[in-house]
Order: C-alpha cells, then sequence, then structure tokens
C-alpha cells in the first residue's frame, strides 16, 4: 500500500506537470490511459472484495439500467475530445457515486476491514486523478471542466431497503465504477492513438 | 355470580314459597344480565412496528371479561383467541390491551373483534377492526419484514417476504442456509430462525428469492451482546484533569448506529472504534465522583467511581533523559512534563539493563529528576528507562521513559587468573585465562609475560597481543644460572588505561616425581566433580584445583580454579568434560611460595565401556590346562575405570561364562578340565558402564602323551612287580605249589605183551590213564583206537598216590579240557559214546579229540581208587564198562588189536613215540568221581545225553619228561606254570 501512494504522488506531480503545457501530447493522453487501466484494475480488486465480504452477491446480477448516465452525445459523430468530454462527466458522477457510497457505508458500518477501505481510497484517489488527467487532455483556453463529484443525476441508496438495500447499492456503485473505468480505457486508448500515440500502449 | 343460600332449618310450609321465589328471582337476574352485557364499541388499533406490538383499545362499560381474536384476514386463520381481563381505564374510560405478534405486523392484514363475556355468556362480537399489511395489492413489490433488526445472542426472529405482484416466491435464506417457510397470506411468507448466534460485522442477510432462485429481497439481522463494563476508574496524570479508565465487552454491535453510546456524568462522548477492550475518556476537570453509562439496541450497562485527586495520581513518564557516565556510577537526569510536579513527592524506579540482565534501582524525594546509579561495571554498555508514582498514597507506577542508552567510562584491567604447567623436566606453560568484558575493563592491548630469578635478578619479558592467553616456556638456561632453584613467572594485562596488577607463580626448578601423591577418584554429580580435602591446622593459604586429560604427559592443556582459603571442597565443572575421558585433579595450596601438591583424583565424567578389547591376548596349553594371558588396555580406551575381566567361553555364536576376574590387574587364567578339542576363549574387561567388545582367541587342545606313556610304563612296573613276587613267592613256596597245583602223576606203563595179543582186548580201566592222542592225518577212523596206559608210574612212585590224596574231591566229578588241544568249534555229539567217539574221530583234521574222560557210557573213566593207588595196585578195568562201551571209543594201545567193531587195526598205529608213550594228563586233569557202578552207569547214562564238548585234559607226551619229572620235582613245576599261563589264552 505504501507503493500505491508513493506512486499516486509521483503521478499526482507528473498530472500537475503536464497541466502546464498548452497541448495534449502522446505522454498525457498515455498517461491517462495508464491511469485509467490502473483504475479499472484496482475497481476490479474492489468489486471482488466486496463480493468476498458479501458472498450473497456473487450470484446477483442487478436488473435495471446505468446508474451513472452523461449527457447523450452520438458516439458516431462525436469527436475525441467530445467522447473524452462525456467521459470525463461520467466519471464525475462515478466519483460522486463513490463519495456516497464512502460516507453511507462510514455512517452505518464506521471503520471496515482494512484492506477494503483501502482499496476503497485508492480508487477514489485514482479516480480523482484520472479526471484531473481528462480534464488535462480537455482544457483550454475556453474551456473549463470541474473535477468534482457530480451528485446530480445519480442514484441513491433506496431508505425502504435497509441496509440490505445500501449492501446492494454499493455493489451497484461498484459495478459502474468498474465498467467506466474500463469505458475509460478504451475511450483513451482510442484518443491516444488518435492524437498520435502507439496503438500498444 | 350470585350465590345461592339454602337453609335448611327453614320450615317446610315456608320453604315452596321461598324456592319459588329463588327461581323466580335467579330468572330475573340471568335476564337482567343478558341486558347488561355490552358489545364492545370503538375498537382501535396502535401498533408498534418495532416491538412488533399490536395495543387494542375499545369502550366496554364496566365489562372486565374480553373474548379476543386475532385472525390473518386473507386466509382467515386464527392468530389469537383468548379470554383476558382487562380493566377500563380511568383516564380514558377504555379499555386497552396489548399483545405482541411472533410475525413483523407487516407482513399481512390481521382482522380483531372483541365481545364481552361475564361467565358462559358473551356478548355479540364487535365490529373486525383490520390492521392492514403489506402484502395489499396496492404494494406490487417485493417486501421483507423487519429490516436491520438487532437482537440479542439467542433470540428467535421471524422473518416474511411478500412477494411482487405477479411472481412465484421460491425460498427465504438465513446466510446461506435455506429456511422452512410458512405462508400467511396470498403473497406473504415467514420463516423463523431459532436460537442465533452472533452475527458477522456486517450483519446477517435474510434473503428472498423468487422461483427462478433470483434474488429479490433481503434484510439485514445484527446479533449482539448489551454493553458490559468493568474497571471503571478515573486517575490523573497532571494533577488537574481526569483519566477514565474501564474495560468493555465486544458488543458484536460496532457500526455506527447499532454501536454503543456512552455518557460520563450524562455527558455524551464518541469513542473510536477499537477492538482492544480497554476503553478511556479524559475529562478537563477532578469532579470526584463519575457516572459511566453504556447504551446500544439491546440494552445498558453503567459504573461509578469516586476519588479524591490526590488519591488517583499517575505520574506521566518522564521525558529527555540524560545521564554522565563514570567507571563504576552514572547520574541519570530527566524532566517532567507538567510543573505541578514540582512539588508532587515521589517514588522512582530506575530499571538498569546490561548485558541482558536487568536490575532495579528505587528512589524517591520531591522534585525527583535526577538519581546516581551506583555499582556500575567499567566500560560497560547499559540501557535506563525510569518510571514514577505518588510518594504518598500511592496509586500506580506512571508509564515507562523512553529508553536511554551510556556507557561506563573504561580503567585498568584486572589482574589476569595465570597458572603455571610444568613438564618433566625445565620446559612448561604459563597460561591465564581470557579477561572477560568486565575484567577487561576497557579495550584491551596485550599481555606481559615476565619470568625472573629472584636470586639472580634474571628476568626474562615477553609482549603478548590480548588474543594469546599461553606461553611456552623454557627455564633450562635459567635453571643453571639459577641458585636457589625458584623462578618468578608474572602475568599483567593491558588496555588503553594502563597496566593491571601483576599475578604471579612461583616455581621450582626441582625436579621431582610429579605424582608423589595417591590418587583418589573423583565422583561426578549434576554440579561437576566433587573434590574434597582435608583442611591444614593453621592453614590459611588458598588453594589451586588443576585437572587436565590423564592421557596427556607432555605441554598439557591444562585448566583450574582457584579456592579460597578455609574452603575444603570444590564442585568442577567444565564445558570441556567429555564423556569416557580420565580427567587428573592435582589441589595445590597457593601462597607466596610455589604451589604444593596436596593430593590427586582421577575420574570420568561418564564412564564408558572400553572402546578397545584387552591387547595380546593368548592361549597356551599346560598340561590338559589352558593358560589365558593378555595385555592391558590403553588407558585412552578404558573410559571407565577397570573393574576386572569376564573369561567367556565361545559355543557356537553364543559366549558361555567361565569365569569373572574381579581384579583389574588381572593378566591371566587358567582353564582347566577340558577335554581335547578346539576352543575358543574371549576376554572382555568391563567398567561400570559395561563389558567392551572383547578379544579372542581359539586353541588346539592336544591329549597330553607324557602322562599316557608314564601311567603305561606305571602299570607295566607293577605287573612285573607282581610277577616277580608272584614268582619269588612261588619259587619260595615251589613245593606247596607242586602238591596243590602239580602233584606228581603216576606214569603209565605198558605192559609188554601188548603187541602180541591178538585177542579182543580186554580192558580194565585203570584208574588213571593217560591217553595220547595221536595225529595221524592218514588214519581214518576205523583205525582210531586209544590206548589205555596203565598208570604203573603210580606204583612205582608213590608219591602220586599222596598227591591224589590231595584232589579226591575233584576226582569226584567230570571235567573236560580241550583249550589246548583241539581249539576247533565243538561238534554236536551223539548219545552214543562210540558214536560220539567216532564223530569226533572221523574228523579229517583232528586226530585227536580226545575226551579223556568222557561223561558217556563208552568213555573210559578213570577212577582214582585211591586205596589202590595207595597199595600199588594196577588198575583194573571194570568190565561193566566195558560191556557198555562196545564199539565205541577205545583206548588208543587197543589200535594194534583191532576189535569186530572198529575194523583192521592199523599195523602201526602209533608211528610217534608220543603215541607210543601215550597220553598223560596234567596236573589238572579231572578223573569222574569214584562212585560205585551203579552209580557209574546212571551217571554214565544221564552223561550220555548230548553235551557240549571241549576237551578238558591236556594232553603231554609222557616218557622222558615224566622220568625228567620225578627227577626234578621244581622243573615240573615250572612247566606246569608255563602251561598255566598259556592255557589262559583264550
Amino acid at each position: 500500500m505504501a507503493d500505491l501512494e508513493q506512486r499516486e504522488q509521483d503521478e499526482q506531480t507528473e498530472q500537475s506537470a503536464a497541466l502546464d503545457s498548452t497541448l495534449p501530447g502522446p505522454t498525457q493522453t498515455g498517461r491517462a490511459v495508464s491511469i485509467a487501466r490502473l483504475l479499472h484494475h484496482e475497481c476490479g480488486l474492489l468489486l471482488q472484495l466486496y463480493k468476498e465480504k458479501e458472498s450473497f452477491l456473487s450470484s446477483y446480477s442487478p436488473d435495471g439500467g446505468r446508474m451513472v448516465s452523461p449527457s447523450p452525445v452520438p458516439q458516431e459523430e462525436a469527436s475525441g475530445e467530445q467522447r473524452v468530454e462525456r467521459l470525463h462527466a461520467a466519471l464525475r458522477q462515478c466519483l460522486g457515486l463513490l463519495h456516497n457510497v464512502l460516507l453511507k457505508e462510514e455512517e452505518e458500518w464506521g471503520e471496515q476491514e482494512e484492506d477494503y477501505e483501502t482499496l476503497k481510497k485508492n480508487v477514489r484517489h485514482r479516480l480523482e486523478h484520472l479526471l484531473l488527467s481528462t480534464r488535462g487532455l480537455l482544457e483550454g483556453p475556453d474551456t473549463t471542466l470541474e473535477v468534482t463529484p457530480d451528485h446530480q443525476g445519480t442514484e441513491e441508496p433506496d431508505g425502504a431497503g435497509g441496509l440490505f438495500g445500501l449492501k446492494v447499492w454499493t455493489y451497484r456503485v461498484l459495478l459502474e465504477l468498474h465498467h467506466w473505468a474500463d469505458h475509460a480505457a478504451e475511450t483513451l486508448h482510442v484518443f491516444h492513438t488518435e492524437r498520435g500515440g502507439a496503438a500498444d500502449l | 355470580m350470585p350465590h345461592l343460600s339454602v337453609n335448611p332449618s327453614s320450615k317446610p310450609n315456608c320453604s315452596t314459597v321461598w324456592l319459588i321465589s329463588v327461581l323466580l328471582g335467579l330468572l330475573a337476574v340471568h335476564t337482567n344480565a343478558n341486558d347488561v352485557l355490552t358489545v364492545p364499541q370503538q375498537v382501535s388499533l396502535s401498533t408498534n412496528m418495532d416491538s412488533q406490538q399490536l395495543s387494542i383499545s375499545w369502550v366496554a362499560g364496566a365489562a372486565t371479561t374480553f373474548d379476543l381474536m386475532i385472525l390473518r384476514t386473507e386466509l382467515n386463520e386464527s392468530v389469537f383467541y383468548e379470554t383476558v381481563s382487562v380493566m377500563v381505564s380511568q383516564l380514558s374510560g377504555r379499555h386497552e390491551w396489548n399483545w405482541t405478534s411472533v410475525e413483523p405486523l407487516q407482513c399481512t392484514s390481521l382482522s380483531i373483534k372483541v365481545r364481552s363475556r361475564e361467565g358462559q355468556s358473551t356478548s355479540e362480537w364487535s365490529n373486525t377492526e383490520i390492521l392492514q399489511g403489506s402484502d395489499l395489492p396496492s404494494e406490487e413489490e417485493w417486501q421483507m419484514f423487519p429490516l436491520d433488526r438487532v437482537v440479542p445472542v439467542g433470540a428467535n426472529t421471524t422473518f416474511c417476504c411478500i412477494v411482487k405482484e405477479g411472481e412465484q416466491f421460491g425460498t427465504i435464506n438465513y446466510g446461506n442456509t435455506v429456511m422452512n417457510t410458512t405462508r400467511l397470506s396470498r403473497r406473504s411468507y415467514a420463516t423463523t430462525v431459532v436460537n442465533q448466534g452472533l452475527s458477522r460485522t456486517s450483519g446477517t442477510n435474510v434473503i428472498c428469492y423468487n422461483s427462478f432462485k433470483e434474488l429479490k429481497i433481503g434484510a439485514v439481522l445484527f446479533v449482539g451482546y448489551p454493553p458490559l463494563l468493568s474497571d471503571f476508574v478515573c486517575e490523573t496524570h497532571d494533577l488537574t484533569s481526569a483519566v477514565c479508565l474501564w474495560n468493555e465487552r465486544n458488543t458484536n454491535l460496532n457500526t455506527k448506529t447499532r454501536g454503543t453510546r456512552h455518557t460520563l456524568n450524562n455527558r455524551t462522548f464518541t469513542l473510536s472504534w477499537s477492538r482492544n477492550p480497554k476503553k478511556e475518556c479524559r475529562v478537563d476537570h477532578w469532579e470526584g465522583n463519575w457516572t459511566l453509562v453504556a447504551v446500544n439496541p439491546l440494552g445498558q450497562y453503567s459504573l461509578t467511581d469516586s476519588a479524591e485527586l490526590s488519591h488517583r495520581v499517575t505520574p506521566v513518564a518522564p521525558e529527555n533523559l540524560t545521564s554522565v557516565a563514570h567507571a563504576m556510577n552514572a547520574t541519570v537526569l530527566w524532566q517532567w512534563k507538567y510543573d505541578g510536579y514540582s512539588s508532587l513527592a515521589l517514588v522512582c524506579q530506575v530499571e538498569l539493563t546490561s548485558q541482558g540482565y536487568k536490575t532495579n534501582h528505587t528512589f524517591s524525594g520531591v522534585d525527583l529528576r535526577a538519581v546516581v546509579l551506583p555499582d556500575l561495571y567499567p566500560y560497560e554498555d547499559y540501557s535506563v528507562q525510569v518510571r514514577c508514582g505518588a510518594q504518598q498514597n500511592f496509586w500506580k507506577w506512571g508509564s515507562w521513559s523512553e529508553t536511554m542508552s551510556f556507557k561506563s567510562s573504561s580503567i585498568v584491567p584486572e589482574a589476569p587468573d595465570m597458572w603455571v604447567w610444568m613438564n618433566k623436566d625445565y620446559t612448561g606453560q604459563i597460561f591465564w585465562k581470557p579477561l572477560t568484558r568486565r575484567q577487561s575493563r576497557g579495550l584491551m592491548t596485550g599481555y606481559e609475560v615476565t619470568l625472573w630469578s629472584p636470586g639472580e635478578s634474571l628476568q626474562h619479558t615477553d609482549i603478548l597481543p590480548p588474543d594469546t592467553f599461553a606461553v611456552l616456556v623454557n627455564l633450562t638456561l635459567m635453571a643453571t644460572a639459577s641458585s636457589d632453584n625458584m623462578v618468578m613467572a608474572t602475568v599483567t594485562a593491558k588496555n588503553t588505561e594502563g597496566v593491571s596488577l601483576p599475578a604471579s607463580v612461583l616455581i621450582h626448578l626441582r625436579l621431582t616425581d610429579p605424582d608423589p601423591r595417591a590418587v583418589s577418584q573423583a565422583v561426578y554429580t549434576d554440579s561437576g566433580f566433587s573434590l574434597f580435602w582435608q583442611s591444614e591446622v593453621n592453614t590459611t593459604c588458598a588453594y589451586v584445583v588443576e585437572w587436565h586429560n590423564a592421557s596427556c604427559k607432555w605441554n598439557c592443556p591444562v585448566d583450574w580454579i582457584k579456592v579460597a582459603p578455609g574452603n575444603t571442597n570444590v564442585s568442577i565443572e567444565s564445558a570441556n568434560f567429555q564423556p569416557g575421558v580420565r580427567y587428573n585433579f592435582s589441589l595445590y595450596s597457593s601462597s607466596s611460595e610455589a604451589p604444593e601438591l596436596l593430593q590427586r583424583w582421577q575420574g570420568y565424567m561418564q564412564e564408558l565401556v572400553p572402546s578397545s578389547p584387552v591387547l595380546s591376548l593368548l592361549t597356551t596349553q599346560e598340561d590338559s590346562d589352558i593358560l589365558l594371558t593378555w595385555g592391558h588396555i590403553p588407558l585412552v580406551s578404558r573410559r571407565g575405570f577397570l573393574l576386572g575381566y569376564n573369561i567367556y567361553i565361545s559355543s557356537g555364536s553364543q559366549l558361555t561364562l567361565l569365569a569373572n576376574l574381579s581384579d583389574p590387574g588381572s593378566r591371566s587364567y587358567t582353564v582347566k578340565g577340558l577335554s581335547e578339542g578346539s576352543y575358543k576363549f574371549t576376554v572382555k574387561a568391563y567398567t561400570s558402564a559395561g563389558e567392551d567388545t572383547g578379544a579372542t582367541a581359539s586353541i588346539m587342545l592336544e591329549p597330553f602323551t607324557d602322562w599316557l606313556i608314564l601311567e603305561i610304563l606305571a602299570s607295566l612296573g607293577v605287573t612285573a612287580l607282581f610277577l616277580v613276587i608272584v614268582t619269588f613267592l612261588c619259587y619260595k613256596k615251589r613245593k606247596w605249589v607242586k602238591k596243590a597245583f602239580y602233584p606228581d602223576i603216576p606214569e603209565p606203563k605198558l605192559p609188554g605183551d601188548w603187541s602180541r595179543s591178538q585177542a579182543p582186548l580186554d580192558v580194565k580201566p585203570p584208574h588213571h590213564s593217560l591217553v595220547h592222542m595221536v595225529e595221524r592225518p592218514e588214519w581214518d577212523s576205523s583205525k582210531e583206537a586209544l590206548v589205555v596206559i596203565p598208570e604203573e608210574d603210580e606204583d612205582e612212585d608213590g608219591q602220586g598216590i599222596g598227591d591224589e590224596l590231595v584232589d579226591t574231591d575233584e576226582q569226584t566229578s567230570l571235567r573236560y579240557y580241550n583249550q589246548v588241544v583241539d581249539e576247533r568249534p565243538i561238534r554236536p555229539r551223539y548219545p552214543d559214546s562210540s558214536d560220539s567217539s567216532a564223530s569226533s574221530l572221523d574228523s579229517a583234521r583232528t586226530d585227536v579229540t580226545y575226551t579223556g574222560i568222557h561223561t558217556s557210557g563208552s568213555s573210559f573213566v578213570f577212577q582214582l581208587d585211591p586205596q589202590g593207588s595207595s597199595e600199588g595196585h594196577q588198575p583194573q578195568a571194570d568190565p561193566s564198562f566195558c560191556a557198555g562201551g562196545g564199539g565205541g571209543y577205545r583206548p588208543q594201545m587197543q589200535s594194534r588189536v583191532p576189535s569186530d567193531d572198529m575194523g583192521p587195526a592199523s599195523p602201526n598205529p602209533f608211528p610217534e613215540p608220543q603215541a607210543a608213550s601215550g597220553y598223560k594228563p596234567q596236573s589238572s586233569w579231572q578223573m569222574d568221581s569214584p562212585v560205585d557202578d551203579g552209580e557209574g552207569r546212571s551217571r554214565a547214562s544221564s552223561l550220555g545225553s548230548p553235551t557240549s564238548i571241549a576237551s578238558t585234559l591236556f594232553l603231554l607226551p609222557d616218557g622222558e619228561d615224566h622220568t625228567e619229572e620225578k627227577r626234578q620235582p621244581s622243573s615240573s613245576a615250572a612247566t606246569w606254570l608255563t602251561n598255566l599261563l598259556s592255557s589262559t589264552k583264550p
């Protein structure tokens, strides 16, 4: 875990340096792809850990649509920047969901198992870094993107469901995070190749 | 109920009236009662969903007994139907009764109705009130109850699952367990979990699945304990505030909303969650009295404490420890966090650690901030930590301070412990023990060894590095130069601070026997070799006990220990002691003079069996015994004190103990009583640990020929001596012998006209006849004849008569001798004597089988007539004998006159001189017993039966011998003796 934190600090430093540049190059996009992939990996770990905690979830497939729904932009017509911008919006909603999970879990359960708590915080930090990274890819003189959690439009846990409902909702959030992290890795990789980056990153 | 009272003493005329009145009264009462039982009105319901309690209230006037009925509305199943007593509430004027449902009240709709009861009388039922459940069609989604319930360990909980409209119920799982369910309504199903155990931290999931085993709804159940507190005390560290401490049981309800909430003196505080049962809460001011309350969904617990501040002082840990170190002591200083300690009387504990050993020093005083630690070792690393408590009203020790380390200063080292080992010449070694870290007292730089002769002021010094602990010395030169034969060996140690005091040993240069004293055995115990000695009177010297491997003789690595004066025993223990190794221990006096050997011991740490057998086992035959000899076992191989030897003899693979020699000095053993053959002997030495493997030697035991020869020679000598004696005696008693064994026998005489007589032989058997058997191979049986020789000699020599008288008894019996003449197998004889004689004569090989005196009737029996003989009468033939024996056995002399029976006689029947002179029986011949005729006949007839024949007479040639015999009786006796000896041959 110490290695992870050190790596995060390094990435933050690099990210800050990247923000200073006016045009994103292959290095910036490649780094964003790496962060997205790392986030996807950690979201997978977190999901796995949660399913181990609540074993009933292993046979549960939640119905319903996506919890995160950024403004619809036709994929075919969207430019690379638009796709990244849409991704950025979705990631903000994911961050809002994650914040809700952290908050509600802390309210209900207090401090939980150490590895689970650590991994949750890591995912939150990774997601924040990815938001900074995507913002760096898109930000220009005329655009200003937020990196704060977006709670609008995100689904809250059903209070009538009680703690069981909270568990199911948390699981759905983790699934959503895993999905959007994967989507971010793909989108950013496409964007990276469009910007001249190596395809085999 | 009204009482019916009957008075038996009432008058009959009045009783009828009275009875009628009573019956009427009862009827009136009954009619009136129906009128007063009111139907409950205004039935209302209120619920507590968490406690699953239903409160039912109604208005029913003064009635106190009611029937309550609760039904599940949809299935019209009775859940509760009982008669209860309910008093009217004075405040509300209503009747109110509470009922707790097993299932959550939301599970399904319940119908409730009430009626009044008085005895068996009841009112009508009230209107039915319905408590609507959550399974109404309007609530069509999946639902589950109860949600997030917290229950104590061991409780039972019923859950219900309300199925979504249009879907089918599957199962209810408690954790991973599929539960049995009960249907409560069209959509509602329930299950009960009994005796619940602790749940997980995040609760136990109760999940409802549809018929496709799809998870549809669930609830979480928490099972834990109510709070339980103990050991609640409040104390102060800063002399102002209070810190309250207690222990708390883990309730297993650690979530924020279900966790334990605490208040201290009614002030709520929050504890960070921790698995540690020790909890604490800080209060800014000392209040003196405290009440701690802990509450969770399952209950609450409270404890109180009260104390004065001065009684609850627990000092904080001293801070900023420093030290001022010297060689033998150090000052430790620290600071206090709070100024209030400046007026506080404290007792402080200083824990000093050096080389893993801890020592505690206690100090006390007001405003204690520094202490001096005495008795330190120089050049030693120490670590120290301090804690304190209130000196007055001691409550408890405060926390230990941080550990502070320091090192004491160094000084000159201690004098080394030295010893000298001298060989049996002027060479030797000087040893000294390595100084320990504490004895070094600083960084060691080396040792200095000095040899000097006090009388001659000769001195030799060696500087040695610090890792040297022995040096070889040769005192030959000093011995030649020294006049007092004394050399002083001195060793000093040096470190960075200087040189130690010298350690010295005075060495005698006299070459004396180093082992003048008797050696005792030293016994090894758990504490080592225990050595004891007698203290010499008025001796105040110390002692040195030196030991080394006993098998070492030159420049031995020795070890030693110094013993204080006055001691008379010591236990020697060393990690170098090895089992099976003999050690020599020597006790020396240690004084300013040269050490004097006082006593010696030998011992084994542990005795083992000898590692090798005896050397040179030899076997030697000594006469018929076997001598075993062997050599000693080398000291190194003994590995124990030899106790003796066991002698074994091998028989196959088995050893048989012959002897146990308990003398360890034995070197031989003689084995006796063995017969000839091959033997194998094994000699095993033994110690207290047992026998060695043994040495074996073989030997082939030869017969002892010398003795045999000696025995034979001795036997022969004895025999010869006996013969000489017998011969001598016989010679001395030859007359007696002759009379006894060889009386003179009259020589038969042949009448001169024997040749002329052609008439049948008129045989007159003489008393004694000498029959000569003539061997004539050509003579057939028809020609054989016997010649009866009259014993004329007897007449001539009366001596024979006299001799015959001696054997009178013998003449009465018949004897047969054939040993001399005929050794052939004896043939069967016929009863007829002639046949017998003929058969004997038929033998082609034997011309004479003399039957000198045959027992058959046809035999001639030489009857001794003592009287006739003495008178010189011719022996007369007994006619009766002749008649009886015609044609049978005939005297040889008759051969010249052949009888009819015998056929033509040989013209020369006795061609040989012996034959002519006839036969003469030896002295041993036997005569027939002199019986009368009748007797003789009867005997002859009896003797005619088949008889084993063995010729029993010696037929000796007569003639010259006989005459010579007359002349030389002694030679006759000798002849007889010779014959006797020869006759003994089988």
